[in-house]
């Protein structure tokens, strides 16, 4: 008697300490890192996923940034990144090198900026296009009712009111994607100032973060500025309507988002399509990866075969059914070219030449 | 010769200044304590200490949230950084105060004093490189570790002046009975000096409880518990100083008043440290 009972307790104990729920299956904790956009999403994403697999397998992300994101991947110490820019050239390369596979670039939601304006009296709705509102950043539109500015929103009494350009002064994804953007459409911003993260911006106000931007817009009459679309609409900011390449006017919104990423996709989705050629894309728009190797067992976190594929049935659980709580947060959600191509390279991820994502995918 | 009035004169201002320095010194930590208490006090709940965090539309969305996933990893990651830093921290001071003349002992604590100058988020990617890389992955052992560094000079300094304390002829009165050297130490200076051993302890702790910086790339965070129990040492766990930097400027004013009330428990476990330190003080003498 004695004995049985010394071994139940031994097997309970052992159950805690490694985490087998009552049906024998270990539970799964995935650990990611990265882009502090997609964070609330990819979180609430964790919460329903985790509620939707009773408990078993368990998402933790922490928002450190999109170089963090891509820095934590690299060094393998977190099981999957996430960044608002996909990896460049020379950290393929690296990664090929090291792990005899490549990293692959899943889209996993969609970022997008608007134009957001303090002009008394003026709700939502004006109208720009490319050169306007890149002369605008440049400093060389300074006045409101600016012939140009009046042109495109001729029914608006425009004020004489001067313009004040509030940007990002932290590096941030949203001001890559916005200077991105200027790139494309103004020859004058590509040469003088370009795209990055951050920039040298040839005029206006700086401030910190998405909240920063938005105080200072909401709080200067004559302000111009520019904020994650999700933001501007938490926030009932006044944001503008883009031409876009088609000389559509587009107003921002999740469906717009969307179609701006339904065009032709590179195979490993590193693509940035601001000023999209959909004709009824939103021209500021780009997506959030996730990163994963091709190779999993050869990132360190992963530590079984189990992980891997908790990790490949989360991904591809995201990008489909997880895609529905996109809207309710602020988020667009991906369009079907994506998920194609996310399909395929997970198709190809595999554990120790074995090609779980396949299986996984073909229902095994 | 100064008359007796000017000289009653003279005390009054004296002590009227020192009063107004004793306020000036304390209004802040006051403020900061009434400030905290107020804005947090609302989100201190039964929910706050039995629920995780989850995502912010749970909190956004009305839905039961918490920090117990924090609160326990706090008391796990700074008791493993307890039981790492005492060893080498008491022995660190030991060496300092009972021999004196080791020569070791000049280099050490000019070590020691840049150990204890040292930014945190140093020992932070100390703790990266030595544990997280090679362990592959973040843990709270590793947050443990980085937070030991950051306890390590403290506790050794008050070892050593602690054990300094202690008058050579109770030493002398042990090696005359024929102990040797070490178990003097062990047997008569150190239950001699216990109190002042355990005040340096828990400073220390009551410091690296509320560091954030060497936390972010070690024990890394968390947003649920740990789905078993060694999880809470060699995975990634949740901290309060961590959590409640991430809370603080994050967009949505549920998770603000959320910060508050972790800056509420924070407090509490430094003053709960101090009291402490102070009853176990007044117990010796």
């Amino acid at each position: 008697m004695r004995s049985v009972s010394k071994l139940i307790g031994l097997a309970l104990t052992l159950s805690l300490l490694l985490g087998i729920n009552l049906h024998g299956q270990r539970r799964v904790e995935l650990i990611g890192a990265g882009a502090s956009f997609p964070a609330p999403l990819i979180t609430a994403m964790a919460d329903e996923y985790r509620d939707a697999t009773n408990g078993r397998v368990t998402i933790n992300y922490q928002s450190i940034g999109s170089g963090g994101g891509i820095r934590q991947f690299s060094e393998q110490t977190i099981m999957f990144g996430m960044s608002e820019a996909f990896l460049s050239d020379e950290i393929m390369k690296n990664i090929e090198q090291s792990t005899g596979g490549r990293a692959f670039n899943l889209p996993i939601t969609l970022a997008d900026v608007v134009v957001t304006y303090n002009v008394p009296g003026i709700d939502k709705g004006l109208v720009f296009d490319g050169p306007v509102i890149a002369d605008i950043f440049l400093g060389r539109i300074t006045r409101w009712n600016d012939r140009r500015i009046r042109n495109l929103n001729p029914d608006v009494r425009l004020p004489r009111h001067p313009i004040q350009v509030v940007h990002r002064s932290d590096g941030s994804g949203t001001t890559n994607l916005w200077t991105s953007y200027l790139t494309k459409v103004s020859d004058r911003w590509a040469n003088n100032v370009g795209f990055a993260t951050s920039v040298n911006w040839p005029t206006g106000v700086g401030a910190n973060g998405n909240e920063g931007v938005a105080g200072i817009v909401r709080n200067t009459p004559g302000a111009i500025g520019y904020n994650s679309f999700a933001y501007a609409l938490l926030n009932n900011m006044s944001y503008a309507y883009l031409e876009n390449s088609a000389g559509n006017v587009i107003p921002p919104s999740f469906d717009a988002t969307s179609a701006a990423a339904n065009i032709e996709l590179p195979t490993d989705t590193r693509i940035l399509f601001t000023d999209t050629p959909n004709p009824i894309g939103y021209p500021v728009a780009g997506f959030a990866w996730m990163l994963c190797y091709e190779n999993m067992e050869k990132n360190r976190t992963i530590s079984n075969k189990q992980q891997a594929e908790e990790l490949i049935r989360f991904i591809i659980w995201a990008i489909t059914d997880g895609q529905q709580l996109s809207e309710s947060l602020g988020y667009a959600q991906l369009p079907s070219a994506a998920i194609q191509k996310s399909y395929a390279m997970i198709r190809q991820m595999k554990w120790n030449g074995e090609p779980i994502g396949r299986n996984i995918l073909d229902g095994n | 010769m100064k008359t007796l009035k000017r000289r009653y004169l003279h005390e009054k201002i004296m002590i009227t200044f020192i009063a107004f320095n004793t306020v000036a010194v304390l209004t802040p930590l006051i403020i900061i304590l009434v400030y905290v208490f107020v804005q947090g006090i609302g989100a201190i709940n039964l929910d706050f200490f039995t629920q995780e965090l989850g995502s912010p539309s749970r909190a956004m969305t009305g839905r039961p949230t918490g920090l117990v996933h924090t609160i326990i990893g706090t008391l796990v990651v700074d008791a493993l950084a307890i039981l790492i830093a005492l060893p080498f921290g008491i022995g660190a001071g030991v060496m300092l105060s009972e021999y004196p003349d080791h020569k070791l002992n000049p280099v050490m604590r000019v070590m020691n004093d840049t150990l204890n100058g040292m930014p945190a988020v140093l020992k932070g990617l100390l703790a990266w490189a030595l544990v997280v890389k090679p362990m592959g992955g973040f843990s709270g052992l590793s947050g443990g570790v980085a937070l030991a560094v950051v306890m390590l000079p403290i506790i050794a300094r008050s070892t050593e002046s602690a054990l300094m304390n202690i008058p050579w002829s109770i030493r002398e009165a042990g090696l005359a009975i024929g102990l040797p050297r070490w178990r003097v130490i062990a047997s008569v200076v150190i239950p001699a000096s216990k109190a002042g051993l355990v005040t340096g302890v828990l400073i220390a702790f009551a410091r690296a409880v509320g560091e954030a910086a060497p936390l972010l790339f070690t024990s890394f965070g968390n947003n649920y518990k740990s789905s078993y129990l060694l999880g809470w040492t060699f995975g990634p766990v949740d901290t309060l100083p961590q959590r409640l930097y991430s809370l603080a400027i994050s967009p949505y004013p549920e998770w603000h008043q959320l910060g508050w009330a972790a800056g509420i428990v924070l407090l509490f476990f430094v003053i709960v440290s101090f009291a402490i330190a102070r009853i176990v003080v007044r117990e010796k003498y």
